[in-house]
């Protein structure tokens, strides 16, 4: 299903922000709002996994329901996960597609990566000593 | 011990009336913060000592050995990236200014992803704004505009806006109407007087519409405007000439959803128009807690507040040149040194994915996305917690940190001074 991906910052996001190597943060940070409406057409229920696809690469995340997301959008918060597949073009102007890149969205049974793992793949080694 | 009159450093509004409890290097209580403040505060978990990444692991080394080998990478580098600072005090931001215009990098901000659009259209322009306490005791009709107070700047509505007691405005729920323009539908949309629910990328088209309205050209506009119904932005146009005091508050669904600059271009015209009915103002929501003290720091160095390019020997500002996710795109830079930032959770993947390439410093009080991307990550004190600094509000007010424990950690302004002096044969900035 083609959608536009929205992201921005939550409570939680923001309690968590400081800790990105907790479970709390990986929770927040890689659940995706989509419309139940939405859901029902990809069969799909609360809880599952999708990967979403961009031109710039896919992550997967976990599906939460959410009423306030119209049909046709997903939201993330900011954060590693939603990054992972937002464009780097800025138009000239500093500033990447933040809230309308269009992704693909299908459910799968992949994984969801850490963030250690997320910043793996793309050539960095994660420090987990606390 | 208890502190008071503790300032949060999190998030733009700086409230500057917790009650902090204090047991040795341990906050155990904050009061009168929102769950930002008190996560920021009481779960400060820190790196505990600078380290280098190896072949296969990290390593711990000495803060002398970890200055010495980021100065050596930055004088070795010849187009280094120096980024973040939004999470630091002014101190700190000066002495990485001067860095910059030592060793002849760029020097960029958060605000690069965040309001940087919003500054390029008060540069076209202009800013008709004020400070927080004008809002808070004189005005009577609030617009959030692609921005979720609720979620990102949780007392903003209770300390100047929807809740807050005013001179002026003595019944704030009754007197001050609210309301709210968003994509969605939030916590602050369900506390909204109106809400204009626009379709993703339709603000700009929502703002002209509401301007040629309040300039007396309703025939001009359609049925509907993304999504908008012509009577609610009658509706909407009415209330804003006829407040007594009207400000507007606008966020990053403006700044980066497409139209970028030219949205908050068009959001201070329709302030402007306004002011030919009434008394109106603008302003960003800014984020981080120091955000709009990087570009104070900035422009009064440099004259140019994000992305200042000093490889010419002087200060050259070309946002989309020089802006750090486009230097990193075009993986044009050989070294990074990032500080009180995280891009490695913050930037598109592959600007990112630069940063591993390249020899990159991190000097953060805190683990974070980066610390995976980096070469050498330095731990230092946080601004607000363990270290006293200047911070400006998101109103341009500068309000002084306050320092209210000690972890024994380095001052990060202490740090990069010591980096200067290397660079710079022992002399200081």
């Amino acid at each position: 299903m083609k959608c536009i991906l929205n992201t921005g910052r939550t409570v939680p996001q923001g309690t968590a922000v400081e800790h990105k190597g907790s479970d709390a943060y990986r929770a927040v940070a890689s659940a995706c709002f989509l419309n139940p409406v939405d859901m029902m057409m990809l069969g799909i229920e609360n809880g599952a996994r999708v990967r979403i696809t961009s031109p710039a690469g896919h992550v997967v995340l976990s599906v939460c329901s959410a009423e306030g997301v119209t049909r046709g959008e997903i939201f993330v918060t900011i954060g590693p996960y939603a990054n992972h597949i937002i464009s780097s073009e800025t138009h000239g102007t500093g500033m990447p597609d933040f809230k309308s890149q269009s992704v693909n969205v299908e459910p799968t049974e992949e994984p969801i990566l850490s963030v250690g793992e997320l910043m793996e793949e793309i050539g960095g080694l994660r420090y987990d000593r606390q | 011990m208890i502190v008071s009159d503790v300032v949060c450093p999190f998030c733009g509004c700086l409230c500057d009336d917790l009650e902090l409890e204090v047991e040795g290097d341990r906050v155990v209580r904050v009061q009168n913060g929102c769950s930002l403040a008190e996560a920021t505060f009481m779960h400060d978990t820190r790196l505990p000592t600078p380290i280098r990444r190896t072949k296969n692991g990290w390593e711990d080394i000495s803060y002398d050995e970890a200055i010495k080998e980021t100065a050596d990478i930055l004088k070795e580098a010849d187009r280094p990236l120096l980024y973040g600072w939004s999470s630091t005090h002014g101190e700190a931001q000066s002495v990485g200014v001067h860095i910059a215009e030592l060793i002849g990098a760029v020097i960029d901000n958060t605000s690069t992803v965040c309001h940087g659009p919003s500054i390029l259209a008060i540069q076209e322009v202009g800013h008709p704004g004020c400070t927080l306490g004008q809002v808070k005791n004189r005005a009577d009709v609030i617009i959030y505009w692609g921005c979720n107070p609720i979620e990102a700047h949780p007392r903003h509505m209770s300390r100047y806006t929807t809740y807050a007691t005013g001179f002026f405005v003595p019944d704030a729920q009754r007197e001050r109407t609210v309301i709210v323009v968003d994509t969605r539908r939030n916590d602050t949309t369900g506390i909204a007087d109106e809400f204009l629910q626009v379709e993703p990328g339709g603000d700009y088209a929502v703002l002209s519409a509401l301007r040629a309205i309040v300039r007396g050209k309703e025939s001009v506009i359609p049925k509907k405007v993304a999504g908008i119904s012509k009577e609610q932005l009658i509706r909407v146009a009415e209330i804003c000439k006829n407040a007594k005091f009207g400000a507007i508050f606008f966020g990053l669904g403006l700044t980066m959803s497409r139209g970028k600059y030219k949205n908050v271009r068009n959001a201070i015209e329709l302030t402007d128009e306004l002011n030919r009915h009434t008394k109106f103002v603008i302003s960003p929501m800014r984020g981080h807690g120091n955000v709009y003290g990087s570009n104070e720091v900035f422009t009064w160095m440099t004259g140019y507040p994000f992305a200042v390019d000093f490889a010419r020997g002087i200060a050259f500002y070309n946002p989309g040149e020089t802006t750090a996710v486009d230097i990193l795109r075009r993986e044009e830079c050989d070294a990074a040194l990032i500080v009180a930032s995280d891009p490695g959770a913050n930037f598109p993947r592959d600007a990112a994915a630069h940063l591993a390439k390249i020899p990159t410093v991190v000097i953060d009080p805190h683990v974070n996305a980066t610390t995976a991307l980096s070469h050498i990550h330095i731990p230092c004190t946080a601004a607000g917690i363990d270290a006293a600094g200047t911070a400006y509000r998101m109103d341009g007010v500068p309000i002084r940190l306050k320092k209210v424990i000690e972890r024994g950690y380095p001052d990060d302004a202490e740090i990069l001074k010591k980096i200067y002096d290397r660079l710079n044969g022992g002399m200081g900035p």
